[in-house]
């Protein structure tokens, strides 16, 4: 029960710039995903939150109260880590009764007893309890270490990757019993995770971070539908956003033929013509999701159709991924699967631009709010 | 089958011969402890056992006087090495500052030195400052044997130990004192146990700095054994009842952690 509120952090490590000018707000019962590759700074910016690193500059606030010198155990925060932090000389019974056995959380034995008891269940590791952490599998281990956070009611679960280690099974259903748990305990949580699945179905609102600077705060329908920049485009979806580049020929064509190597021509579509022209600019690059494109193997006859050869042909079950050769360039594609599809062969491909993502040649998205909104200001200053 | 049966024969046989090559001395040490001089030189195993020589050494006390020396000073130098070795240890584990992996390197390098080489500046040194012959004088010297040791094996220890372990014990709200006793600790037990027997094996059996920093006012049981050398006659039986003595403790304390003290010199604390 509590709301969390970041402003400017900043943390080096030695002369490695970790986190840079981070402003986050959690609001209070709120599912947030902190998403981004590896080496991008999710778990130092968690750490920062958890009072483990002191940043470098920047404020923390936890319910409205600055939090910067509270010391990790007077936070009452609970964390979840990626490599399980659990006590090795402890059963696994003491490992999720730890924190209620601490002094600043101590509660009586019997209640202990059967609040372990009560998160086992949920986590189906009952019959564990006795062990210790070195008999168990990597999968069990993960689960305890999201019982030791689960036994507390704490202000804000961090949770760090917590089922990147579980089996594509068991993780498909604890990414829906997580969903589920987080409702009912109607508590902030704020998820680190590399899983671009995960964090469209499990947040409320998603941060995107690369290169320890945030990239995009938004809910999943935002991140994947409106993204801010090329980078947040390219993270979200499998196979990754097609990127192509053009100059905008007249107020409604876009030529692509330096990029394809040969004649190929967009037409934008009517309400997005004022806008774009508006902005005076000579290229432009277009995203493109694989199932957004159009193409055929036979012939056609139209200048909207650029000839390219099958690269690769993937069956993926009843869905198969197609990349297409044009000039260097590769393009993929998500299909249904045909078996008749043979390397080599000659596809057509056509850009349509209705369903087009357009970014500048920075790679920020030329009609995002976000942008909208910084040009504006980049304009006043 | 029968070739395995032979080859065991054989490796139970070397064992046996390598067990009594090994206790040999330590026999022998108890058949003389209980000889009298006259029988020293004209018997083996066959003699009238005497209780004899048992009976000076605690004659006139003094032996238990050099025996209490050497436990004062061995233990006093164990538990000074654990009160430094364990912070420092962590902290060459745990921090990354300038100059750590010198630092570490220091410590070892004490070890480097012969003891008879560096015992005349710290005679001339100790002479000056009045730590001669005292108590505190020995303990603070025999850190150089124990406090590598100490240093070297913990650190692996805590090394072996994820930081994440640490920072998961403050979150469930233990302080960093508590998460230290209460999690750490019982984590390099083990390598704590082993390197304090090894370091104080080392430390009581120490001559050459007993001999030369003390012997009036202190004096350990190893110097104290040269007494039995008299210009005229070695008392073989007195001195060996005093070896034999002085060595118990370490004889006793070995074999009762001897499980301890092969894992925790061997294996690091947290696998898998």
């Amino acid at each position: 029960m509590a709301d969390i509120r970041l402003e400017n952090i900043s943390k080096r490590f030695n002369n490695d710039i970790a986190l840079n000018d981070v402003n986050i707000e959690v609001k209070d019962k709120e599912f947030f995903i902190i998403f981004g590759p590896a080496g991008a700074g999710k778990t130092t910016l968690l750490n920062v939150i958890a009072g483990i690193h002191m940043p470098n500059h920047g404020a923390v606030y936890l319910q409205d109260q600055y939090i910067n010198h509270v010391e990790p155990e007077d936070r009452n925060i609970a964390m979840v880590f990626e490599d399980y932090a659990l006590y090795p000389h402890l059963s696994v019974f003491d490992n999720i009764a730890s924190p209620l056995r601490s002094p600043r959380y101590k509660k009586p034995e019997p209640e202990i007893k059967k609040e372990v008891e009560r998160v086992a269940e949920i986590l189906n590791i009952e019959w564990l309890l006795e062990r210790s952490p070195d008999q168990l599998s990597n999968g069990q281990r993960q689960r305890v270490g999201l019982g030791r956070a689960l036994v507390r009611e704490p202000n804000v679960y961090l949770m760090d990757e917590p089922i990147t280690h579980l089996d594509a099974k068991l993780r498909h259903q604890m990414r829906a019993e997580l969903k589920e748990m987080q409702k009912s305990l109607d508590t902030t949580t704020i998820y680190v995770t590399h899983d671009y699945l995960e964090a469209l179905s499990l947040g409320d609102r998603i941060a995107v971070i690369n290169e320890g600077q945030i990239m995009q705060v938004g809910t999943p329908e935002e991140v994947y539908f409106f993204p801010e920049n090329e980078f947040v485009a390219g993270s979200f979806g499998e196979p990754e956003i097609n990127i192509f580049e053009g100059d905008i020929m007249t107020s409604e064509q876009v030529d692509f033929s330096p990029f394809f190597g040969q004649s190929a021509f967009g037409f934008l579509p009517k309400e997005k013509q004022q806008v774009l022209g508006n902005k005076g600019l000579q290229t432009i690059r277009i995203g493109l999701r694989p199932k957004d494109i159009h193409f055929q193997f036979e012939p056609v006859n139209s200048k909207e159709y650029i000839k390219g050869k099958v690269f690769s042909f993937e069956p993926l079950g009843a869905k198969a991924v197609l990349t297409v050769e044009i000039n260097g360039k590769y393009i993929r594609i998500t299909m249904k699967y045909n078996e008749d599809i043979s390397i080599n062969q000659d596809v057509y491909i056509k850009i349509d631009l209705n369903t087009a993502i357009y970014f500048d040649e920075l790679g920020n998205n030329l009609l995002s709010q976000f942008s909208a909104k910084r040009r504006g200001m980049a304009w006043q200053n | 089958m029968k070739r395995n049966k032979i080859i065991e024969f054989f490796k139970d046989l070397a064992l046996f011969l390598y067990a009594l090559f090994a206790l040999f001395p330590l026999v022998w040490l108890v058949i003389i402890s209980f000889k009298h001089d006259r029988d020293m030189f004209t018997t083996t195993f066959i003699f009238n056992p005497t209780l004899e020589n048992y009976k000076i050494i605690f004659s006139d006390g003094s032996f238990i006087g050099y025996f209490i020396d050497n436990l004062i000073v061995s233990s006093g130098a164990i538990a000074l090495s654990v009160i430094v070795g364990v912070p420092a240890a962590y902290a060459l584990a745990r921090f990354n500052f300038k100059g750590r992996e010198t630092i570490a390197f220091t410590f070892l390098s004490f070890r480097f030195a012969p003891e008879i080489f560096v015992v005349l500046p710290i005679f001339l040194i100790y002479q000056q400052i009045g730590l001669y012959d005292t108590y505190f004088g020995l303990i603070w010297v025999f850190q150089v044997l124990s406090l590598p040791l100490m240093i070297w094996i913990l650190r692996g220890y805590f090394e072996d130990i994820s930081v994440e372990m640490e920072h998961a014990a403050r979150m469930d709200g233990y302080t960093w004192w508590q998460v230290f006793l209460k999690m750490i600790m019982p984590l390099i037990k083990p390598g704590l146990v082993a390197s304090a027997l090894l370091s104080l094996i080392f430390v009581w059996n120490n001559f050459t700095f007993s001999l030369l920093l003390a012997g009036q006012d202190v004096m350990t049981t190893t110097v104290a054994m040269v007494g039995y050398l008299s210009s005229d006659t070695v008392h073989y039986g007195q001195m060996a009842a005093a070896v034999l003595i002085s060595a118990l403790p370490i004889i006793i304390l070995a074999l009762a952690i001897q499980k301890h003290l092969v894992r925790g010199l061997s294996m690091g604390a947290v696998k898998g």
